[in-house]
């Protein structure tokens, strides 16, 4: 079975391309996942009936949704504001986990009422994602050090912070689990009055609204987008590459640390070893699909939190292992940002005997010499 | 069409959304011949090459060579059947060898796995190497470059390139690289080079060198089509040249039979000045002061050894050298964009030395970057984003932190206008990239003209754009000085800083080394300087000469 496959890139991208592909793309994957159901004895017609239309449809559902899209927002943010300037941070997981830290801290220390309070533990945590990337993002605008490593390594030195920090200074008095004390009723996130959602998706929602106002109303978003589309154009034509590098990087940061205490103040309630969401890595493909703008994100978080929480409802009420659900999703994922490839490649194969001659034939294949 | 042409493009219509690029076009090209294809920028000379070489597929028309119909999806099959392009923006990867460069996008596996194994390799029997599956993969996944390396090397001195093939491509010089990019299709056995705008990156004596390689390779049977808008390089090494007009083939010429007003006249449309008067008019304070200038390049190099340079109000003081000699580090240090090591720069007798660009901006500066595409834009944005770079703090632009686009995208159509841009229906929906060279170039100068700029840093302002446009360039460069710009200009044409310059000054080695004007000055004197003056051997200054005279053979 040997076989040539040959990618040209699309002259011209057909319109009808790019409304067929998300919904291909989707179909497509749900069709694969459904192999997998089917082995596990699960009808896969109920399962996607339960994943999709239940999640959406009842109130529980879009609560337990649009609670999920918070921090996946947030991230999303935190990897499209750098991305947009061509930068990648990998490492938002890292900055969540610092927002973590101080937005607990600041929960389990100061006594404030709910309306100081919490606004204060955001912007403990919001400046705590900040500081977090402050050495790459110096290391990057300064010295050209590759952010995407320099991200990357932060979030590990992060985990073993919280892993020493529940064992040691911040550990429940007289307890023996590592992890904090409870944040009192004061500092946990609120519930919007009437709707049942937290107020953690209105926080967002300003915060998307002001991240498209930024890129596309300001001289700032103006500069970020120069600088990313021609670094070199952009110095020439005075703009200052590391005041963007820094902006990007550092109000990117921020919004991951927005992240980590939301999850703490609105799920968690304290700070454990164990805590380790993992939404900062979830950023990147969030930014990616969404990467044509801020409300563009907010729209890929919102997808991802329904195939999360699609995902858990097949779970419990099916009993479907949750590796299996983790496949699930990984395939989605992965359809879509492989969609985007197949956007712009046509691909053709062809098969070849495999004769004696077969490998070695390979100078007509190449039009070589 | 006769008998005896190698490659015959009938008829061929394309047309893109809302524009017809080539409509009922046709060419054909002799067997060993040059082949001029003339034209102004976007009256449709590379989309039809880009056609002959499988890029686009034409909407009609057939193409035939050697009486045989080609059917052409990608670039491959026109690589299949021997027709090679070198594009004007090389396709090079900078940190790759040259010999790597080279073999890419074709098999060259080790040795051992090729189809006639040159050696065998003792340490591994070969009923292991010739394992179907083995072979199989060996002959994908490995890479074996010695052979496919001698055999560059042997290519290269046969046709006198003189290049290492082992060195990276990032370390050579324009020339070089253009070398390397026919290397690439000598390698692939071509019949048909197509080479797109080839001098336009070319200093006048590597154009010279090409030339000598082109009329060797056609004696060896290779047809060539040059694509160019250069009525100098028509007349001296084209055999015959098929002139385009708005997508239109005015007709097919035999070079020997039309003058330059003729091919002008036919590329045009209308009578064409091709000389233009530069007025002296009287030199004002000085706008620009550079004393005793130190640089250094990207690799820590010293390329500026103690310039001095003024430029007054309403003058032009042209700059010639030969590429490399610290002419674009001038211009960058000049135009604030490069940061000088020693020595100091003031603009409007205000020392702004190692000040921000943003404040060499603000006190009066324009600059026209060298590489249009890698510097003066950004390619992937729209016209109206590329308008407002350097103006976008100002307040027309909105107060505050807003930027307004509604009234950047109304300046961008000013610009458009006032600088007679083509090719654009909507400033906010065209990419910058996607203007022809020429439009993109009076893009540029439009923002950076219409700023009224005190000082106006142009390098290299008409590389690389049609006959029509540098006439254009040229009578707005020369209304601006008029207007009492003073006009930093860096071009490795002699022809263009003897007409426009009020002072000419050569570089060499980073050194100012010779000042005259145009008057008094000759362009052999000059010519020779940028290369070094007497000190050069007899053979270089032989052919400085011809390159410093080229193209004025008629006057």
């Amino acid at each position: 079975m040997l076989f040539d496959v040959e990618l040209t890139p699309r002259k011209e991208i057909p319109s009808w391309i790019g409304y067929i592909t998300p919904i291909a793309t989707i179909l497509a994957s749900l069709l694969v996942c459904s192999v997998i159901l089917l082995a596990l004895n699960v009808n896969p017609i109920k399962a996607y009936e339960m994943m999709f239309i239940q999640t959406l449809t009842t109130e529980s559902g879009l609560i337990f949704t649009i609670n999920k899209a918070v921090p996946l927002i947030l991230v999303g943010v935190a990897v499209y504001l750098p991305l947009k300037a061509q930068l990648l941070n990998i490492g938002a997981e890292g900055q969540l986990l610092a927002g973590a830290i101080v937005g607990t801290w600041i929960a389990l220390n100061v006594s404030l009422p709910t309306i100081l309070l919490i606004p204060l533990m955001f912007l403990g945590a919001g400046v705590a994602g900040l500081l977090w990337m402050a050495i790459p993002a110096l290391l990057r605008t300064r010295f050209g050090i590759n952010e995407i490593i320099t991200t990357l390594l932060f979030v590990f030195i992060a985990q073993r912070i919280v892993s020493y920090l529940v064992r040691g200074p911040m550990q429940q008095p007289g307890g023996n689990f590592p992890q904090s004390a409870s944040i009192p009723g004061v500092s946990q996130l609120p519930e919007v009055p009437g709707l049942g959602v937290s107020v953690g998706i209105l926080l967002a929602t300003v915060l998307i609204i002001c991240v498209y106002i930024i890129i596309n109303y300001t001289r700032l978003g103006y500069e970020i987008t120069v600088t990313g589309a021609n670094d070199r154009a952009a110095e020439k034509s005075g703009i200052s590459k590391y005041k963007v590098y820094l902006f990007v990087l550092l109000a990117g940061a921020a919004f991951a640390g927005f992240a980590g205490i939301n999850e703490i103040a609105g799920e968690e309630g304290r700070l454990r070893a164990s805590f380790n969401p993992g939404y900062g890595f979830t950023g990147i493909p969030i930014a990616l699909l969404g990467r044509n703008g801020a409300l563009q994100v907010m729209l890929a978080a919102i997808f991802f939190a329904v195939i999360f929480v699609g995902g858990s409802n097949i779970e419990t009420l099916l009993g479907v292992p949750s590796e299996i659900i983790g496949v699930l999703q990984a395939l989605i994922i992965l359809f879509l940002l492989t969609a985007e490839f197949f956007k712009n490649y046509s691909v053709s194969m062809s098969l070849k005997s495999a004769s004696k001659g077969g490998p070695r034939d390979n100078t007509d294949v190449e039009g070589g010499a | 069409m006769s008998n005896d042409s190698f490659v015959e493009m009938k008829s061929i219509t394309k047309t893109f959304p809302g524009v017809v690029a080539n409509d009922d076009v046709s060419m054909s090209v002799k067997k060993g011949e040059i082949h001029g294809l003339l034209g102004e920028n976007g009256a449709g000379k590379s989309t039809l090459m880009k056609i002959l070489y499988g890029l686009y597929s034409a909407d009609s028309g057939t193409i035939r060579l050697d009486g045989d119909t080609l059917d052409m999806d990608s670039p491959q099959d026109a690589i299949d059947a021997g027709i090679g392009m070198v594009h004007q923006h090389f396709k090079l990867i900078p940190r790759l060898s040259v010999s790597k460069n080279i073999v890419l996008g074709k098999r060259e596996p080790m040795s051992v796995f090729k189809t006639e194994p040159d050696q065998t390799d003792e340490k591994i029997p070969s009923s292991i190497i010739s394992h179907p599956v083995l072979q199989w993969i060996g002959s994908r996944f490995t890479l074996g470059l010695e052979k496919p390396k001698s055999e560059i090397q042997a290519l290269a001195n046969e046709y006198g390139f003189d290049i290492d093939v082992s060195t990276p491509v990032w370390q050579l010089s324009v020339g070089e690289r253009q070398r390397v990019e026919i290397l690439k299709a000598l390698y692939r056995d071509v019949n048909l080079l197509i080479l797109d705008e080839p001098t336009a990156v070319l200093t006048s004596k590597e154009a010279e060198r090409l030339f000598e390689t082109l009329s060797k390779l056609t004696e060896e049977g290779v047809s060539i089509v040059i694509i160019t808008h250069k009525l100098d390089e028509i007349q001296s090494i084209t055999d015959r040249v098929t002139v385009l007009r708005e997508g239109e083939g005015i007709g097919t010429v035999k070079t020997a039979d039309v003058d330059r007003e003729d091919l002008a006249r036919m590329m045009v449309g209308r009578d064409v000045l091709l000389e233009i008067d530069s007025e002296q008019v009287p030199n004002g304070k000085p706008v620009l002061e550079a004393s005793n200038l130190y640089a250094d390049d990207e690799r820590g190099v010293e390329v500026l050894s103690g310039v001095d340079l003024t430029v007054h109000q309403g003058e032009i003081v042209g700059v010639a050298g030969v590429s490399g000699n610290g002419q674009l580090e001038l211009a960058e240090a000049a135009a604030g964009v490069r940061g000088v090591t020693d020595g100091s720069i003031a603009v409007n007798g205000k020392d702004i030395t190692n000040k921000s660009t943003r404040s060499f901006i603000n006190h009066g500066v324009s600059f026209v970057p060298e590489d249009r595409y890698l510097d003066g834009c950004a390619g992937e944005l729209s016209v109206m984003h590329n308008s407002i770079l350097k103006g976008y703090k100002n307040d027309r632009f909105g107060e505050g932190l807003r930027l307004d686009y509604d009234s950047s995208a109304s300046y961008a159509e000013e610009l458009v206008e006032e600088f007679d841009v083509r090719g654009i229906n909507d400033v906010s929906e065209i990419c910058a990239e996607e203007l022809s060279g020429g439009n993109l170039q009076k893009l540029i100068l439009a923002r950076e003209m219409l700023r009224d700029p005190d000082l106006l840093v142009a390098s290299q302002p008409t590389r690389g754009v049609d006959v029509g446009a540098i006439e254009f360039i040229r009578e707005r460069l020369l209304a601006q000085r008029d207007e009492g710009t003073g006009i930093l200009l860096m071009s490795e044409d002699l022809d263009e800083i003897f007409d426009l310059s009020d002072r000419v000054l050569v570089i060499y080695e980073g050194e100012i080394v010779h000042e005259t004007t145009p008057e008094e000055g000759s362009r052999q004197r000059v010519g020779l300087e940028m290369n070094g003056g007497e000190t050069v051997s007899d053979s270089a200054k032989g052919m400085t000469t011809v390159a410093a005279d080229g193209g004025r053979s008629e006057t």
